[in-house]
């Protein structure tokens, strides 16, 4: 479960001014759901995933993961999350199973276990020609497969994926759709961001919309529909955007 | 923390650092082929080479001005000389000696003595700059005494004296130093240096790698969302390298050793055989690690900081070139290790090194090296998990590059740290040259020339430059007046204690005569007084401050007011050029960017500053009045019962100046 609430990032620019990466946001992500957060590059999706993932700090408010808080138990947070983007670079030089053993033990899984939970997914995956070869040799699709493998070895209840098909081909970006399907069959919480508005359309049970760091909406697909009185989620998207367009120049003539 | 995650990225990294080809053939074959090869090659190339240099011989041209018995004796034993061609001197002669067809030409000449006995003047020509021309005039020379000695016997037994009085003293030599120490000698000159390369070099293998590789391969993200901690990422890390460090060095030292080994046992020097005490290379061993260790944090935070390998790769080279030239430090014979000495970091284990090989060193040597360099070492630490946890610093982005147009749009970008060292480091080099120069001609206008020149006038053209208020930017605001009734107080009670702990600095590490000596010349310039203080005083706690505590300290005020109050007192420390005095002008800094900050006036400091060096001035200058013996007996030494009074004083009026000035009556350039 993610509760997210009033979290906020500021970032100082080189000119000194600050800037609102994350402006008060607020969204929640139950168990078995999966939840999109759907925005254009540079709304903040990556900074409130990697807020999330405690690799930063908020500015202001806070989230939970599974009930611990990010900025008192961060430990406690990443292992109850697995973490997973469509950049994620691989180390060349050892074989599949040793990277994924290698995260395995960072999260102090016993080697039994790993092996087990490695078999379980490589059968599963059709990962078991190329586990122990170098990564470096490997296609991307192959590596995408161990990166999923890696981001699920300690099984979390919650997965996070930030943009986790950016950069892949067709038939590998498939592999992870149909990933995130699972992951939601097994009752885990998912979110995913994506710029990409038929990702969100088919795999989102809601849909919460990002800009400037800012939410415009937070629903399933219809209730978006019902309220923009749009169907096509491109057209709700620019509904959206242009609503808050407007309402940013208003407040701007009070002035 | 969990040491065991370390222990797991420690594994996984080495794994991944042996599997690469490149660092295994720098690190291990590279030394094991190339040592062998360099210094066994080398030796035998030049034994053959000195061997050929005497088989090919010289052509010599003799001119005999003399032309008796005995110059016609000097010539014909020159022609023994084997392979030696003895021609006349002809008018071509300098032509051929200019073509290097003749290698030397020897002109004997005659002469009277006192008594009026004849003796000879032999000149022999060559060019000394020539291995081949040097050898000759060797041959040459020694054939000619030998000569000598020889006419010197037939004559004495021909005048009926004994031809032993020749060998009247024998000089004969009595070594008391070991075999064993003469390697030490020679192996102090340069295995330090050696060391010191090779654990650089294999700490630098990997360490950009380490961190700035994973930013740049994108899978630092990956390992800070598993659940390892930051410290134990770096705590892994730092292991790597440490390992990687040490390794290099031990192979690339078995690999020297044992070349060198080979090559004394075909020499059959006295040296042949002999080892080195099993008790210095255990010593050796052990304060390795802390230099190891300290080389790990230092590029372990460059590579933190960097964005990527290549940027984490420019950053290192300054710093190897650091570390070379304090490593040369063993190559100078009159250096030894002192307690002073023992904190210079890369110079203290150079020495030490040198000082074990020949087995003359003190215990607390060793322990001041290691504990000063161990300290740094935990400082370099920290700041690398400092930087790890920075997110600015992880995940930086290519930065907007500058230039003239974006300084003339937002003339404030200028002040970042940056531009600030860049800015210090200029305005070093031209005091270190400049500044010099002008002092040596003469003191008392070289000191005045750079402190309105060098320090002052700058920092005012770049901001009329830039088109900012200087009155805004270097804090020139009136202060409140009853904040200034206390700045006398903290000066004077500050000076006391700054110069009390000069003095218990002098007696642990006792400064040099000479520098003592300079120091007292300045106040002792043949100026008038006020001339002298003016010199000494009042254009430094101007210009000075205007410098640091005005215009330097403002490039560092973006993060935190306190960290740029303690960089520009370190600056300020390092501008002194003086080590000895290092840590009472940085207290001294420290204090004055407190004033100025706290107060929001520039006044204040620069006040501060000119009671301070008066003080001093005075103290010298009136050393013979009775109440200035009252605080010092000879006007430099400071009463030590002072300190208590000083220290009061101190604490109160700082006090005191922290109450009437409230916090936030300054405000940072934004």
């Amino acid at each position: 479960m993610i509760k997210v609430e009033n979290l906020s990032k500021v970032f100082t620019k080189k000119d000194g001014t600050n800037f609102y990466a994350v402006d008060r946001i607020n969204f929640n992500a139950g168990d078995g759901e999966i939840v999109c957060l759907l925005g254009v590059n540079g709304a903040g999706k990556t900074t409130t995933m990697r807020i999330l993932s405690t690799v930063f700090q908020p500015s202001e408010g806070t989230a939970e993961i599974q009930g611990w808080d990010i900025k008192k138990h961060p430990g406690k947070v990443r292992e109850n999350i697995g973490f997973l983007s469509g950049d994620t670079g691989l180390y060349d030089r050892l074989s599949g199973r040793e990277f994924i053993t290698y995260f395995g033990r960072l999260y102090s899984i016993e080697d039994s276990v790993i092996a087990k939970r490695i078999k379980e997914m490589a059968d599963l995956l059709d990962m078991n020609e190329f586990l122990d070869k170098k990564i470096g040799f490997l296609s991307s699709g192959m590596k995408q497969k161990v990166s999923i493998v890696r981001s699920i070895i300690h099984d979390p209840p919650v997965m996070i994926f930030d943009e986790p098909t950016a950069g892949l081909d067709i038939l590998t970006a498939r592999n992870i759709v149909s990933f995130i399907r699972d992951c939601k069959q097994r009752g885990k919480c998912v979110l995913f961001s994506t710029h990409i508005m038929r990702e969100a359309e088919r795999l989102a049970d809601r849909i919460v919309m990002i800009h400037k760091g800012k939410i415009l909406a937070d629903g399933t697909l219809e209730d978006l529909r019902n309220i923009s009185t749009q169907t096509d989620l491109d057209d709700i998207f620019v509904f959206y955007i242009n609503q808050y367009t407007d309402e940013m120049e208003l407040r701007a003539n009070e002035f | 923390m969990n040491f065991k995650h370390s222990l797991v990225i420690y594994r996984k990294e080495l794994r991944e650092v042996l599997r690469d080809k490149r660092t295994i053939f720098t690190t291990f074959i590279l030394p094991i082929i190339l040592y062998p090869f360099i210094i066994v090659g080398f030796n035998s190339i030049m034994i053959r080479q000195t061997k050929s240099l005497e088989e090919r011989g010289a052509t010599v041209a003799v001119q005999d001005s003399v032309n008796n018995n005995i110059s016609r004796q000097f010539i014909q034993d020159l022609m023994t000389i084997k392979n030696y061609t003895i021609i006349p001197y002809t008018k071509t002669t300098p032509r051929l000696y200019e073509d290097k067809d003749i290698q030397s030409i020897v002109t004997i000449c005659d002469s009277l003595g006192s008594d009026g006995t004849q003796f000879f003047k032999v000149y022999i020509q060559y060019d000394k700059s020539k291995d081949q021309s040097r050898m000759v005039f060797n041959k040459l020379s020694e054939q000619l005494s030998q000569t000598e000695k020889e006419l010197q016997k037939e004559f004495l037994q021909s005048s009926g004296i004994s031809p032993d009085f020749l060998n009247l003293i024998d000089i004969r030599e009595r070594d008391t130093s070991s075999a064993q120490k003469k390697m030490g000698m020679i192996l102090g000159m340069f295995l330090p240096y050696i060391i010191i390369m090779m654990l650089f070099a294999g700490a630098s293998i990997v360490a950009a790698d380490l961190v700035a590789g994973e930013k740049e391969r994108k899978t630092l993200e990956t390992l800070l969302v598993s659940s390892v901690g930051r410290l134990e990422i770096v705590c892994g890390k730092y292991l790597t390298i440490i390992t990687l460090a040490m390794l290099n060095m031990i192979v690339n030292l078995f690999s020297i050793s044992f070349s060198l080994r080979f090559m004394l046992a075909n020499q059959n020097t006295e040296m042949a055989g002999v080892s080195l005490p099993v008790n210095a290379i255990l010593i050796l061993l052990i304060a390795m690690i802390p230099l190891a260790t300290l080389f790990a944090a230092i590029l372990l935070s460059i590579s933190t900081f960097s964005r990527n390998i290549k940027e984490a790769r420019s950053y290192e080279q300054p710093l190897l070139i650091i570390a070379m030239l304090l490593g040369m430090v063993s190559f100078f014979p009159a250096i030894e290790i002192s307690n002073l000495l023992a904190l210079i970091p890369v110079v203290n284990i150079a020495l030490l090194f040198k000082a074990v090989l020949i087995n003359e060193y003190a215990f607390s040597h060793i322990l001041i090296t290691i504990f000063s360099t161990l300290l740094l070492d935990l400082i370099a630490i920290l700041i690398t998990i400092k930087l790890f946890q920075t997110e600015s610093v992880l995940f930086r982005t290519e930065e907007e590059s500058g230039g003239w147009k974006v300084l003339k749009r937002k003339p404030k970008t200028f002040f970042n740290p940056y531009n600030g060292i860049f800015y210090f480091s200029i305005a070093l080099i031209v005091l270190y040259y400049l500044g010099s120069y002008w002092q040596v001609k003469d003191l008392f206008s070289g000191l005045i020339q750079t402190e309105i020149i060098i320090i002052a006038l700058p920092v005012l053209l770049i901001l009329k430059l830039l088109r900012l208020k200087p009155k805004e930017v270097l804090r020139l605001k009136t202060p409140k007046w009853h904040s200034f009734l206390f700045i006398p107080f903290i000066a004077i009670s500050a000076q006391i204690i700054a110069s009390i702990i000069s003095q218990l600095i002098n007696i642990i590490f006792p400064f040099p005569e000479k520098y003592l000596e300079a120091l007292s010349n300045l106040y002792k310039m043949n100026e008038t007084p006020w001339k002298v203080f003016l010199a000494i005083a009042l254009l430094p706690g101007i210009c000075e401050e205007l410098l640091f505590r005005g215009f330097l300290i403002r490039f560092f005020e973006k993060y935190s007011v306190r960290w740029a109050v303690v960089i520009s007192a370190i600056l300020f420390a390092v501008y002194h050029l003086d080590p000895f005095r290092f840590i009472p002008v940085l207290l001294l800094g420290l204090l004055l960017g407190y004033l100025a900050v706290r107060s929001g006036s520039l006044y204040a400091s620069m006040f501060a500053h000119i009671i301070n060096n008066g003080m001093a001035f005075v103290l010298v200058t009136f050393s013979n009045a009775g109440w200035v013996k009252f605080i010092a007996k000879d006007g430099e030494n400071i009463n030590y019962w002072l300190i208590a009074p000083a220290l009061i004083i101190f604490c109160i009026s700082l006090y005191a100046f922290h109450k009437v000035t409230t916090k936030g009556e300054d405000k940072c350039v934004e």
